[in-house]
């Protein structure tokens, strides 16, 4: 080992390797036999085993049949990209004014934006409901139980999130291009169309990302907001183990393999974007 | 509005200049959109639930609200006598025991990761698994694990111990809980950690200082101020935190994890009480603002202002 990671090193080594091992186990056992349950057969989880008498991908074949997984995820995708574009598009030009420009009220409306994230969704979540029932009544409008409906109900959330984001990007930006812009006579739409977008690709990205993932994680909303055609995956899994639960056979294996599923298309996201989420979630300090 | 008292009168041109922000040309059209929709998704619909606390808006009456009788502080009251300090009681104690008992999983988590070795970057990536992991899905997968012939009971040789109805229950959500959220902590106290100086470690080595001196009187101080910030940010999370009890133990939970949300949601969606159950949210909201209030004074908000004081 180097002298620099000698005077770094912060922990006696045999500690640094217990508390390493402690860690990684008490994320890698249930993780594990997350997997191993998952590829085991439903009768061989519920004689209680850790390790699968016989390997096979059965439970990920009858998920699709026994749970309505393909109709939720096709619904998340729809209404978690939906949200994820229109708060990323919106946090971006939001963001830009309220970090370029000084106005009345400015500093309250960042203030929101990070108090906003904080309002209970029970909170929320009620008087959506009530305008929306509302709708059907007044308007003739359905709009509980429709992707639409739940599109909006989710940009109570995203888009202050997304904004948020984008603003603590963008007042880390140098002003100096758009002056020069300016000063050569460009728009604001040229500036933000040609400076401000390309320079924080990264961030809209990751904007648009956090968007996605607060649908996608998101049971409140959609369980009250939907019904079985508009289902999201996260309902979809819960009315699966509902569904089940009190059965003669406890289908454990296919709950496993379908809450994977679940969370397969966040993993993959993370794995992609690793970098930019996690600088991201640590700059602005927001789940 | 309360921007009277946010903008700063004394402050001249070219300090103004010097924070960042220019008062020449503001495209301030380009707020309305992002502007209108808040307003019409967020303090609407926030409006509208102080109103609904305050009328009696049930099942009945939801399809004509706009003509529910108007009762005051009916419904808080009513709230009061019905559980819902009790209810508080049950929030609050989970997320600051939830918060204490992560932070120094979390700060052991980055601790252990700040140096370079052989596996590290693996090491990392398995810290970060639970916390990817969708809220739903952790839910999901705990509960079948506790089941009462679930792997949890099969590996403690147990058969009839009950997880997730009863006493129990309540350690249950606090223990998945710190499973899924010990990662926050890590991450933020990582990113401080990183943000210490070599000077300072080598100036420990220098003075010959041990381990556990230097890391109590010398690098724990540098993580105060954004630990302090995360575990505001964490508790809040924790308090608002619907998914994991709703998924876990299901509506209407067991009396011993009716937390706020799950009261709220159950009020409103199963007792089809919205008068009460909105009086019931507004007081939730109350609970929270005093961390928000200190958190929304610590994060930096403007290009110059300090944040996260250490």
């Amino acid at each position: 080992m180097s002298a620099h990671a000698e005077a770094t090193r912060l922990l006696p080594r045999p500690l640094l390797i217990t508390l390493t091992v402690l860690l990684c186990a008490a994320v890698l056992v249930p993780v594990s036999y997350i997997l191993l349950a998952s590829l085991n057969s439903d009768v061989g989880v519920a004689s209680g085993e850790f390790w699968p008498s016989s390997f096979s991908l059965e439970s990920y074949h009858k998920i699709w049949t026994t749970a309505d997984l393909s109709t939720g995820i096709v619904n998340s995708l729809i209404v978690c990209g939906a949200t994820a574009i229109a708060s990323a598009l919106l946090g971006t030009t939001t963001a830009y004014v309220l970090v370029r420009f000084s106005f009345k009220g400015r500093l309250t409306i960042l203030r929101g934006l990070v108090g906003l994230q904080s309002v209970p969704g029970t909170l929320m979540l009620l008087p959506v409901f009530v305008l929306f029932s509302s709708a059907g009544n007044y308007l003739g409008l359905t709009v509980v139980g429709t992707r639409w409906g739940l599109f909006i109900a989710y940009l109570t959330f995203a888009l202050p999130f997304s904004t948020w984001v984008m603003v603590t990007y963008l007042r880390g930006l140098p002003r100096e291009l758009e002056e020069a812009a300016r000063t050569e006579g460009a728009s604001t739409i040229t500036i933000l169309r040609r400076i401000i977008v390309p320079l924080s690709l990264p961030a809209i990205v990751v904007a648009g990302i956090f968007a996605f993932l607060l649908g996608w994680n998101d049971v409140l909303f959609a369980s009250v907001l939907t019904r079985p055609e508009t289902h999201t995956a996260a309902v979809a899994l819960q009315v699966f183990g509902a569904s089940q639960e009190g059965g003669a056979l406890p289908v454990y294996s296919q709950m496993m393999a379908a809450a994977l599923v679940c969370a397969a298309p966040v993993v993959l996201l993370y794995l992609v974007f690793q970098r930019y989420l996690v600088g991201g979630l640590t700059a602005g300090g927001i789940k | 509005m309360a921007t009277e008292l946010l903008a700063r009168p004394t402050e001249t041109k070219a300090e103004r200049k010097r924070r960042g922000v220019t008062e020449r040309q503001r495209p301030l059209w380009l707020l309305t959109p992002g502007g209108i929709l808040m307003v019409l998704v967020i303090l609407i619909p926030l409006a509208l639930a102080l109103w609904i606390s305050f009328i009696d808006l049930d099942q009945y009456t939801l399809r004509r609200w706009v003509e529910a009788p108007f009762i005051g502080l009916a419904n808080y009251s009513e709230a009061f006598g019905s559980g819902l300090l009790r209810s508080i009681w049950i929030s609050v104690s989970f997320s600051v025991l939830s918060t204490a008992a992560t932070v120094p999983i979390g700060i052991a988590a980055a601790l252990v990761t700040q140096n370079k070795y052989r596996g590290r970057g693996l090491v990392r990536a398995v810290f970060l698994i639970p916390y990817v992991l969708p809220s739903f899905v952790v839910g999901t997968v705990w509960k079948t694990m506790l089941q009462p012939d679930g792997i949890v009971n099969s590996l403690l040789g147990q058969h009839n111990t009950l997880w997730l109805s009863g006493g129990r229950s309540y350690w249950t959500l606090i223990l998945v809980e710190i499973w899924a959220a010990w990662p926050f902590i890590y991450l933020m106290s990582l990113a401080a950690l990183q943000s210490v100086d070599h000077e300072v470690h080598e100036a420990s080595a220098v003075d010959g200082v041990t381990w556990w001196p230097k890391l109590t009187k010398v690098i724990l101080p540098y993580l105060r101020g954004p630990v302090l910030l995360a575990c505001l940010l964490a508790t809040l999370n924790h308090i608002n935190n619907f998914t994991l009890p709703f998924v876990l133990f299901g509506a209407p939970a067991p009396d011993n994890v009716n937390v706020m949300p799950m009261l709220v949601y159950v009020t409103s969606f199963q007792g089809l009480r919205f008068g009460l159950s909105a009086a019931m949210a507004v007081v939730s909201l109350i609970v929270i603002l005093i961390p928000l209030f200190i958190y929304l004074r610590a994060v930096k908000l403007d290009v110059h202002e300090e944040g996260g004081r250490r």
